[in-house]
């Protein structure tokens, strides 16, 4: 850390948070939460078979899901398929109950 | 090209009454082909009577409905539900699978519930298994180009497909587009020998009387009889006169189509609830067995078998199949050529004495009084002229949960809730060492977390409950503000089934997952 300047506070923080001894948390804040392309948490199961690991709650991050068509099994893509799937439900943790199954019984 | 109204109703009516009046080989190849001309060859181009891409593949029925709904939700192809119709019964009887060709993947068309997916190895199970069931690829027949355009076709419609869901583990596109379609050609190719004898094969008329036999997971199994008649229009109307393990009689009426010559799909109305029915004939006509379900809830359903009334004496079933030595259990059996005569009375073996209580050609009933010391073993049964097996046991010794492993899901809003329904499956171990199995058993149901971490943030508490029957009823959807985060009410669940012998307590564990909802619901997962 000695190469490094903070050059906002919250960047001061951090330099406290390691002088203070907390440098474990700070390391835990740097875990990916949410799909990237260098980590999937997995949709129904996370990676070690429980659900533990898996977005939660998954409706703060659902329409990061149907955004750029990432789980396009299990979540209507509006990139290309369903377009108007979340139309007029701009808040996912807000609106999910208005979702609709994209699937008819047909 | 397109046709007038009137000539059109003439075609679709055609080819329902052609096409039930005749097997693969003999559908209406002019009306159905006529069919895809009017609204398929505008972008699929007709080369010599076959139509771009369509013709170069095979799927099951489900398998088209699932292409027609793609073509309606992304390319605008909106059809009269007469029309999707008959479009599905021309494909799926003009390019559908043999079914040998189905039989694989059949748990993925009759929807069983935590079934557990093929393995077609490493490579294919990441390609395909990471976003939808190996078994939606296994029920398609193509060529190598065929297979290696449906690559094309992903990476066109879903074009993140490539770096989600961990692709980018691997060269995903050059694998895609490269070898894998010629593996998968080579597993599923478009011509089989399977499929062209099969379109040979005359076809089936189930017009009849039937036996059946069901099996309802968690609830009462029953048997009875079915009449299965010819439906103006080309389907088949089927009415059941049932009777569960209690005496409790019930009826039941269905209505359906048989595509491919062997695929029986019915709409039925049980008592007070909607039944979809997913059957296959038998190659020689004389046996349809499958699984039926709620028509809300898929994971809600059970086992059919029915086979041709008056044909080669068969028990199709016994109820219940496991009997305990030193008991006297009212056993009944249904099938063909059971009545008992004087030449071929009823017999449960060695130390059973059986008296006969009703003596039908289809439906036996014995009361069975086991001596105390009869031998824990399967031993033969047999009645008439036909021969089964039942499980004789002293103690019950082991209790398996089935499924030993299972998802449900949360709901609400507009998904509905998936629950898991389990079994309680006991079995007594042999003097060999072997166990023996009895069937499933009566048991208590309870749930306790899997794992540390799911003990800490109290997964049983927020996940759902179980019923008396063995049924996992998960929570609702949403942000739970009691949660960690705000977390949904998932769970990472141990299922306990506990059950009592006499004055011992079995009992038996699986694993559980109770996850979050999903929005596509398509006929094959």
């Amino acid at each position: 850390m000695s190469e490094l300047k903070p050059t906002n506070r919250k960047a001061e923080l951090l330099l406290d948070a390691v002088a203070e001894g907390h440098v474990a948390e700070v390391l835990a804040m740097e875990t990916v939460a949410g799909c990237a392309t260098t980590f999937d948490p997995g949709w129904e199961v996370d990676p070690f078979g429980g659900v533990a690991s898996l977005c939660q709650p998954m409706e703060a991050d659902l329409y990061g899901c149907s955004d750029p068509c990432w789980w396009p099994a299990q979540v209507p893509d509006t990139m290309s398929t369903y377009p108007n799937w979340d139309a007029g439900k701009p808040s996912a943790p807000g609106d999910w109950r208005d979702l609709d199954s994209v699937f008819p019984k047909k | 090209m397109s046709i007038g109204l009137a000539k059109y109703w003439k075609l679709v009516v055609s080819a329902l009454v052609i096409g039930m009046g005749g097997h693969a080989a003999a559908a209406p190849a002019v009306p159905g082909q006529e069919l895809v001309r009017t609204y398929c060859s505008g972008c699929h181009r007709e080369n010599s009577g076959s139509f771009e891409r369509i013709s170069a593949i095979r799927k099951t029925p489900e398998g088209w409905v699932m292409t027609l709904f793609r073509m309606r939700q992304v390319h605008g192809l909106v059809l009269e539900d007469a029309v999707h119709d008959s479009i599905v019964r021309y494909l799926a009887d003009t390019q559908g699978l043999a079914p040998s060709e189905s039989a694989a993947g059949r748990f993925a068309l009759e929807r069983r519930p935590n079934a557990q997916d093929m393995d077609l190895g490493p490579e294919i199970s990441v390609m395909c298994g990471r976003c939808h069931s190996i078994a939606r690829a296994a029920l398609q027949r193509r060529d190598e180009e065929e297979w290696r355009k449906l690559a094309h076709t992903h990476v066109g419609q879903w074009t993140s497909i490539e770096y989600s869901a961990s692709g980018r583990d691997r060269p995903w596109w050059q694998i895609a587009s490269g070898p894998l379609p010629a593996k998968l050609a080579a597993l599923y190719p478009l011509s089989t020998t399977a499929w062209t004898d099969w379109k040979a094969l005359p076809a089936r008329d189930l017009t009849g009387n039937w036996v059946v036999s069901g099996h309802m997971p968690g609830g009462k199994d029953f048997f009875g009889k079915a009449r299965i008649d010819r439906e103006e229009g080309g389907g088949y109307k089927a009415a059941y006169q049932l009777t569960d393990v209690t005496d409790f009689e019930f009826a039941g009426e269905s209505k359906a189509l048989v595509y491919t010559g062997y695929e029986w799909r019915g709409s039925a109305q049980v008592r007070d609830r909607s039944w979809r029915e997913v059957y296959a004939l038998s190659e020689d006509g004389n046996r349809l067995s499958g699984r039926w379900f709620d028509s809300e809830h898929a994971e809600e359903g059970g086992e059919w078998t029915a086979i041709r009334e008056g044909g080669a004496a068969e028990v199709l079933a016994l109820f219940p199949q496991s009997l305990r030595a030193g008991s006297t259990t009212l056993v009944t059996m249904v099938g063909n050529g059971l009545a008992s005569t004087r030449g071929a009375p009823a017999s449960f073996g060695d130390t059973a004495k059986v008296t006969v209580v009703q003596n039908e050609a289809n439906r036996v009933r014995v009361l069975v009084k086991l001596a105390a010391n009869a031998t824990p073993g399967m031993r033969k049964v047999s009645t008439g002229g036909a021969t089964g097996k039942v499980a004789v046991y002293t103690q019950i010794d082991q209790i398996d949960v089935v499924p030993a492993y299972a998802i449900a899901r949360l709901g609400g809003g507009k998904a509905a809730p998936v629950a898991a329904q389990f079994e309680a499956m006991a079995s007594t171990r042999l003097p060999n060492g072997e166990l023996l199995p009895l069937g499933p058993m009566t048991a208590d149901w309870t749930s306790i977390p899997f794992d540390a971490e799911a003990k800490r943030t109290e997964d049983f508490k927020y996940a759902g409950h179980f019923d008396a029957r063995g049924r996992f009823l998960p929570s609702a959807a949403g942000p739970n503000p009691a949660r960690e985060f705000s977390g949904d009410n998932v769970g990472n669940l141990t299922v306990v089934a506990r059950a009592t012998d006499g004055s011992r307590s079995v009992e038996g564990r699986g694993h559980l997952v109770v996850t979050v909802q999903r929005w596509i619901t398509p006929p094959i997962y």
